[in-house]
């Protein structure tokens, strides 16, 4: 049954116009036809280029920031740090649209409206709130002997972080990566707000265009629709068994 | 013995002693360390000894760097690393010191030849070098064969190894352990005991070793600082702490099956003194005397441990000085030899002895090594005697 939506989805990315009007949603094509593909490939192609950008941009800075983030907050104790990860941990439950206003505002002020290095900017920010939170759980999992043989071994921070630390962050990073990846792939308030304009327009805003206001091209919505899946059903499946291994791998060790 | 000399032949040998001055520091409003005064010699073996929370392991890390301290100064060698006072703190990846953890604390990525040249490679050692030095590392113990292995596919043991070899491949100044044998099994923590101990008598690196077996710190040690509390109860060679313990807490932990404690009055009769248990009364030698004069007729607490209490050879033992008549609750066979618990109408006693004819529940007249006896002050619990 929850296969239904994905099914006609598919079904009706193949069909033409006609073949629309004429058959039940679920029901195949009559005449299988790529050109609904095609015609919205054409209008979604650059905006898919946009989205892929920003989020891979977004999803490895955010990653790795709150990697570095986790680090700090678990391994190097300094005063003020649960403070510091409370702050961290309010951003989690920020509602988008509380800040929507002051973020435009300080957006185009910074010169960043309508741009994709905004939209990088935005969702790093956004998103470094819950994979510190993710990093700084995984963290707390890795004893702190190991960073103070670390240390009398002659290590300091950053090669602590980078030969001890990075190496053993697989698991947390293939689960951050497509939490950030998914969710700000998907995210479309910030998008049709911040980058209304062709050159920064994200795909999930020109999904929503697809809709014309007079006619409704059913296929090539749903063809639309399709393209922007993609990504999505492409990283779970190369990722999918790391993220299970990811979600138990704190049930074991804990 | 000359595999280790070439192994450190390239070391400029130098003189390191560790020298600590009124250490304190504080978790909040509990006190690890209370004004520590400490002079460790060039290769000595020095263990810190005390029950978990004592204090022991702050002061460990402190030498290693890894805490800040509230007041006091660490010298090592002739260089001040750590002083509250001056502000003077060096990161412990300046200070040459080697440490070897409890759980080991390898690095489970890496495999065992990267866990042993991780302090060389950090230390950009020339790629050659590190190859040979882990090798030799690794080949004096035993652990060649496992150099491709992960540190999952290591047994406890082995993986104590790993951490040693991690520790002595660079040839530190100091080697700091804290309860190194702690998690092996107890015929490997025996086994190990004694191979760690040559190879620091073979390497002579100072070294400063904690745990809470007294056992291990017996065996092992040069001298040990017995610490309870945050405060040092006493420091001295293990022959020190066994035969002059300067209180009863370290009479009481160093020596097992512990030594016996027994309250007395020490009473005055006929110009012989006589410590007065109830139960029975034991006459103490002449030279005790003139220590204990200030004592007559207070209440102290008398110690003597399980091997001086005899089982007396004769029946007629009572009329003897010194002989008690106990009942036998059990007997425990430990091997080499017998653990008696007797008692002497209620006061429990402890004894170790080769041999015996009597049954439990049955009646042992025992006698008590007078010349053995400790004695310690009931207020202050410090030893009198």
């Amino acid at each position: 049954m929850f296969l239904l939506p994905l099914w006609t989805d598919i079904t009706t990315s193949f069909k033409s116009l006609q073949d629309v009007i004429y058959t039940v949603p679920i029901e195949l094509p009559r005449s299988p036809t790529i050109e609904p593909l095609i015609a919205a490939f054409n209008i979604m192609e650059r905006p898919l280029v946009n989205s892929l950008t920003f989020t891979l941009a977004a999803t490895v800075l955010s990653c790795l920031l709150g990697s570095i983030n986790g680090y700090a907050l678990t391994k190097i104790r300094f005063r003020g740090s649960n403070t510091m990860f409370l702050l961290f941990s309010i951003g989690i439950f920020l509602p988008y649209q509380a800040v929507l206003v002051p973020l435009v505002l300080t957006m185009s002020r910074l010169g960043l409206y309508n741009t994709i290095a905004g939209l990088i900017l935005v969702h790093t920010t956004y998103g470094i709130t819950i994979t510190t939170l993710l990093f700084r759980n995984f963290y707390g999992l890795i004893p702190d002997s190991l960073i103070m043989a670390a240390k009398t071994d002659g290590a300091g921070t950053w090669t602590i972080y980078r030969r001890i630390i990075l190496p053993l962050s697989l698991l947390p990073f293939v689960v951050a990566a497509v939490l950030q990846f998914t969710s700000i792939w998907n995210d479309f308030l910030f998008g049709v707000v911040l980058a209304r304009g062709s050159e920064a327009m994200p795909a999930s805003v020109a999904l929503a265009n697809l809709k014309g206001t007079t006619e409704f091209n059913w296929n090539v919505q749903m063809a639309g629709a399709l393209w922007y899946a993609l990504p999505i059903l492409i990283i779970y499946l190369v990722l999918g068994k790391y993220l299970i291994r990811g979600y138990m791998a704190g049930a074991i060790k804990g | 013995m000359d595999t280790w000399r070439g192994l450190l032949k390239d070391k400029v040998i130098e003189m390191v002693s560790i020298t600590i001055k009124n250490l304190t520091k504080k978790y909040g409003n509990t006190i690890a360390n209370k004004d520590l005064n400490l002079q460790i010699k060039d290769k000595e073996f020095f263990v810190f000894l005390g029950p978990s929370g004592c204090g022991k392991t702050t002061t460990l890390f402190a030498i290693a760097g890894l805490i800040k301290t509230d007041a006091g100064e660490i010298w090592i060698g002739d260089e001040l690393v750590t002083s509250a006072e001056k502000g003077i703190h060096k990161p412990p990846q300046e200070r040459e010191i080697a440490m070897v953890f409890q759980d080991y604390a390898i690095y489970p990525h890496m495999t065992v030849f990267d866990n042993i040249a991780f302090p060389l490679q950090i230390r950009n050692t020339d790629k050659h070098e590190i190859e040979q030095r882990v090798k030799k590392t690794a080949e004096l113990l035993g652990i060649s064969q496992l150099l491709d292995r992960k540190p999952k596919q290591l047994s406890g043991g082995q993986r104590q190894r790993v951490a040693l070899g991690r520790a002595m491949v660079r040839k530190p100044k100091v080697f700091l352990m804290d309860e190194p044998l702690a998690n092996l099994d107890a015929k490997l923590r025996v086994q190990t005991r004694t191979e760690l101990k040559k190879l620091q008598l073979d390497l002579g690196v100072t070294t400063i070793y904690v745990t809470h077996d007294q056992v291990e710190a017996m065996t092992m040690a040069d001298r040990i600082m017995v610490q309870k509390d945050g405060v040092v109860e006493q420091i001295g060679s293990p022959d020190e702490l066994y035969n002059h313990p300067s209180n009863l807490f370290v009479a009481g932990f160093v020596g097992s099956p512990e030594m016996n404690f027994i309250d007395c009055t020490l009473v005055e009769e006929r110009k012989e003194l006589y410590l007065d248990a109830k139960e029975f009364k034991i006459s103490l030698p002449a030279k005790m005397s003139s220590e204990l004069k200030s004592y007559i007729g207070t209440e102290i607490i008398m110690g003597i441990r399980p091997e001086d209490l005899h089982e007396s050879k004769s029946a007629e033992g009572t009329t003897q000085e010194n002989a008690i008549r106990m009942t036998l609750d059990l007997i425990e066979p430990v091997g080499p030899y017998l653990l008696l618990h007797l008692k002497a109408g209620r006061i429990p006693l402890v004894a170790t002895v080769k041999d015996t004819k009597a049954k439990t529940g049955q009646e042992v007249i025992m006698e008590i090594d007078s010349s053995k006896i400790h004695i310690f002050d009931k207020k202050t619990t410090k030893a009198i005697i």
